[in-house]
Order: C-alpha cells, then sequence, then structure tokens
C-alpha cells in the first residue's frame, strides 16, 4: 500500500522530480488541478467534500511552495536534512533553466526609472543647470542631453522604459535633423522623453523643442 | 492454463457485452480459440450479438445439473474459433446464486480448456460479480466518459478489493476488524480499503503481505467506451492515476474506443459491427485493444479456484 496523498512530498504531490523547472511544475499543477477541481469529471464521486478540500490545499500549498524559488530552495533544504532528498553536487545550488514562470520575479525592477520618479523630480528642481536650460526660449538635442546627464541616466535606461529605438534618441540628442523621424512621431518621442526624465511642464518644452527645430529646417 | 478476462463495469449500457463480443470475435480471428462465457446472470444477451438467437443449452443447465461438465454446454457460434455458454434460457432465480453452486461454476470455469475465456460480468457490485471478478488476476473494467458510469467504476474497484481483504477472513475476525478500522479512522472509514489495509497491517501482518502480493499481482485494465470526439481523450489515463495515487491499486489503461452511432445499428441488424463497419475508428480500436491484450502477459490464476 503507497503513501497516503498528505504524507507526501510536495513533489510527489505534483509527481514531477526534484530536479523539475519552473515550466514543469507549473505544467504538473494544471494538470493536477484538471483531475481534483471540483468540477472534474476524473474526480467526480471519488472524494467527499472535505476530502476534495485538503487535496486542493496541499496542491496549492505545493505549488506556490516549489514555484517561488526562494522557498523551493529552503524546502529542498528541509527535505535534505529529513534525508528525503540527495543533496546532489550542490543541487540546491544548482543552476536551473530560466524562469520565465517564476512567480517572485519583478516586473518593474528592469524599468528602474519608474520607482525613482520622486527623487529624479527632487534633482531636477534643485539642479540650476538644469533649470538654466529649461529657462532657455528654444530647446535642442545637446540640451536634452545636458539634463540627462546631469540627473544620472544612461541612454539604454530611457530607451527600455519608452521603447524608443535608441538610434532615434541617439538622433535627436546629437541632432541629426535628417534621421528623425516623422514630426507626429517625434513630438511623441519628445514627450515620452521628458516625461521618463520628470521634466515638467513636457507638453511646453516639447513645444519650445519643436519650434527650435522648424527654425534649423527654414535655415537650411 | 486459459487467459480469463472478466470484463465489467458498474452501470449498464457502458458497453460491457458489446466489447467482450468484440473481442471475441477479433481473438477469434487472430487463431485463438476463444469461450465467451455469459455471467451477467438474469439479463443475459451474449447470444443475441453473436447472432445465437436460439441457444439450446445455457448455463443454468450445469447448474442444476442437467449437464454434468460445464464443457458440455458449450455452443458453437456463426464465428469459427468462437464459442459461447449462453445464459439465455438461465432460470428466472438465478440472479441470486448461492455460495456453493458460484465456488462450483468458478472451479469448473478455472478447469476448461480454451486459449481465452472473456466473462461477460453484469453491472453492481453483487457478490457474485465481484467473486467472478477475482477469478482471474486480469480483468477489464470498462466505463463511458460520463459521471454516472465513472462513479460507479470507483465504487466497483473499491467493492472488489473489498471483497478481496474480505475473503481472508472469517465472519467473526472481519467483525473485529472493522471495529478496530472504524476506532482507529473514524466513521464511515470503513468504506474505505487503504484504510482497512492499515488496520490489517497493524493486527495481521502475515495477512497484509498476502493481501499485498495478491494486490501487486492485478493486472487491471481500464478501457474508455464511447468517446466522443468533444471528450477529453486523457480521461482514462487520469481515472487510471487517481486510482493509484488514492487507492494505491495498479490499473493501467488500455485504450479508448470510440463511440459510433453504427453500433446500434449493427446490433439492431444482429451482425458484427466489427465486420460491418471495418474501416471505422471504433472498429481501429477494437483492434488495437485486443492487440494490446493478447500481448500483456500474466496468466495465472488466483489459486483459491483452481
Amino acid at each position: 500500500m503507497k503513501k497516503n496523498f498528505a504524507n507526501l512530498n510536495y513533489y510527489e504531490i505534483l509527481d514531477v522530480t526534484p530536479d523539475a523547472a519552473f515550466f514543469e511544475i507549473r505544467h504538473a499543477y494544471n494538470a493536477a488541478m484538471q483531475m481534483y477541481r471540483a468540477d472534474s469529471l476524473v474526480s467526480y464521486s471519488f472524494f467527499s467534500l472535505e476530502e476534495r478540500q485538503e487535496i486542493l490545499n496541499l496542491l496549492e500549498k505545493a505549488y506556490l511552495t516549489l514555484i517561488n524559488g526562494k522557498e523551493r530552495k529552503n524546502y529542498d533544504k528541509e527535505l535534505i536534512q529529513l534525508g528525503i532528498l540527495e543533496n546532489v553536487g550542490g543541487r540546491a545550488g544548482a543552476k536551473r533553466s530560466a524562469g520565465i514562470y517564476d512567480a517572485s520575479r519583478q516586473w518593474g525592477r528592469a524599468a528602474v526609472l519608474k520607482n525613482n520618479t520622486t527623487s529624479l523630480r527632487e534633482k531636477v528642481a534643485q539642479n540650476k543647470r538644469i533649470n538654466e536650460i529649461l529657462s532657455k526660449q528654444e530647446i535642442n538635442g545637446a540640451d536634452l542631453k545636458a539634463i540627462r546627464n546631469e540627473l544620472g541616466v544612461a541612454i539604454e535606461k530611457i530607451a527600455g522604459e519608452t521603447k524608443i529605438r535608441l538610434d532615434y534618441l541617439i538622433s535627436i540628442e546629437e541632432d541629426k535633423v535628417k534621421r528623425l523621424p516623422a514630426a507626429a512621431f517625434l513630438k511623441g518621442f519628445i514627450k515620452s522623453y521628458l516625461k521618463c526624465l520628470c521634466i515638467e511642464p513636457s507638453d511646453d518644452v516639447c513645444v519650445r523643442y519643436m519650434d527650435g527645430l522648424a527654425r534649423i529646417g527654414k535655415n537650411n | 492454463m486459459a487467459h480469463i478476462w472478466p470484463i465489467g463495469g458498474g452501470k449498464g449500457g457502458s458497453g460491457k457485452s458489446f466489447l467482450a463480443s468484440s473481442l471475441g470475435r477479433v481473438l477469434a480471428g487472430l487463431g485463438k480459440k476463444t469461450l465467451l462465457i455469459d455471467l451477467d446472470l438474469g439479463a443475459a444477451n451474449l447470444h443475441t450479438l453473436l447472432d445465437v438467437p436460439y441457444p439450446v443449452k445455457c448455463l443454468s443447465d450445469f447448474i442444476h445439473k442437467k449437464i454434468p461438465l460445464l464443457e458440455n454446454t458449450v455452443l458453437e457460434t456463426p464465428v469459427p474459433n468462437l464459442y459461447l455458454i449462453s445464459g439465455a434460457h438461465d432460470n428466472l432465480d438465478i440472479a441470486n446464486l448461492p455460495y456453493e453452486q458460484k465456488v462450483k461454476t468458478l472451479k469448473a470455469i478455472s478447469k476448461l480448456n480454451y486459449e481465452w475465456i472473456l466473462l461477460d460480468l453484469g453491472a453492481g457490485t453483487s457478490f457474485n460479480t465481484l467473486d467472478f471478478f477475482l477469478i482471474s488476476q486480469n480483468s477489464i473494467f470498462i466505463t463511458t466518459p460520463e459521471p454516472t458510469s465513472i462513479e460507479n467504476i470507483y465504487r466497483l474497484v473499491r467493492s472488489i478489493y473489498f471483497r478481496r481483504i474480505r475473503q481472508y477472513f472469517n465472519a467473526a475476525d472481519f467483525k473485529v476488524l472493522e471495529e478496530q478500522v472504524i476506532q482507529q479512522f473514524g466513521e464511515g472509514s470503513f468504506n474505505k480499503p487503504d484504510c482497512i489495509m492499515q488496520a490489517v497491517k497493524r493486527a495481521h501482518p502475515e495477512k497484509s503481505l498476502q493481501l499485498e502480493n495478491d494486490f501487486n499481482s492485478f493486472g487491471f485494465k481500464l478501457v474508455l467506451n464511447q468517446l466522443r470526439k468533444q471528450d477529453n481523450i486523457a480521461l482514462g489515463a487520469q481515472i487510471c492515476k487517481i486510482i493509484e495515487k488514492h487507492l494505491g491499486f495498479q490499473i493501467d489503461f488500455a485504450g479508448n474506443v470510440a463511440f459510433d452511432d453504427r453500433v446500434h445499428d449493427a446490433v439492431c441488424q444482429r451482425v458484427s459491427f466489427l465486420d460491418r463497419y471495418p474501416y471505422t475508428r471504433t472498429a481501429y480500436d477494437l483492434r488495437e485493444l485486443s492487440k494490446r491484450l493478447v500481448n500483456s502477459t500474466s496468466e495465472q490464476l488466483l489459486m483459491r479456484y483452481s
């Protein structure tokens, strides 16, 4: 007779091997839900109401533990201590496949700027040089670049956050007029760029940039 | 020794008799000397599916000693290599077969000289059905992908294991065991074979060892019948998995058999579905199923009746 379901470890509950990748665990969880859900045909009448709830709770706990890298490591350590799991060549720290299903991954982290809008705003308000630039009648790409450098934000970060192509951003900063996109797009890009650096009012600054650009165009 | 395959399912209309007759036809077609026994006591109709509308002798003749040897109740069918013990003219009280006569029948079946013997069992979980199941270590459960049918299959599987455990004890000992189980696991746990097994393990270790041996040697198969195209094809495998995981009993999924309206037509016209519609999905499934059964080994009978 096999072990009682409640005495199985999380890997056994989900029917995966201890070195399963995150996507395998997720897959196993979905498969298990198909079997144990209240409206499942497979387990119809097999369990009483309480038994089913207990199983579903266990599944949930197993899934949430194993899908979370940190908690899984702790759980593995527990199992190793109990002698259930063998510590194969530092398996706990072994490289696992990329965690695209990693529930603990935080999406905001990559776009750093979102998190420090307040500190950026303070810097903009306090920095003399930025205020000087912003008070000018016309603003060109070099001014934008100067502001960005004052704030210490890399151009790649702006590209990452605004999703504007890097070569456009460089063309804007270096005033390569011929390489710039059409005016309609350019306006949007400039506004995003300014918003990204928390410079206000972005509409007004954008208008002054476009004016400057129009004058350059006339002169040429 | 013959391969004896009881075929059963919890619910009427799930296709037990159809499967038995179809498997019989395929096996006979493969050149195996095959015997079908209609053990759906009191609701026999295998003879109709095999186009033997007026059977001259039947199982009752053996039970009531009109024919002393079971071999002599065997009928030939229109299919070469395929033989039948019919239940068509069984006495009307045959459904309640007394214990001695059942044991006599079981013994006689296990001594028959055929390559394959398929037992078409009745629905439900009466002792008769369960004991005929336990004549062999192999058996086929058939279910349709409907909750009514699946519910009954789970009940049937549990009943069979329960019956097997019960066979190891006399009435008094079993009563004691029952009390132990209820004491240990609470009210209602007596319906769970796994709880009973744990109690057996504690109180009668040697018997639990024998039982576990028995259970491990069971070669139960599950067939999912009448699978329509919108049904979940993985259902059969999932049912086996849940039984294995929560009851601890090994059951193999033998395959799906597709639903086909023309089965009804073939039954009504009393012709073989496999001959009339050989190129349908259903016919293909049935042939594949037979092949898989032929290839699966384990032919030993439980010693109890041989």
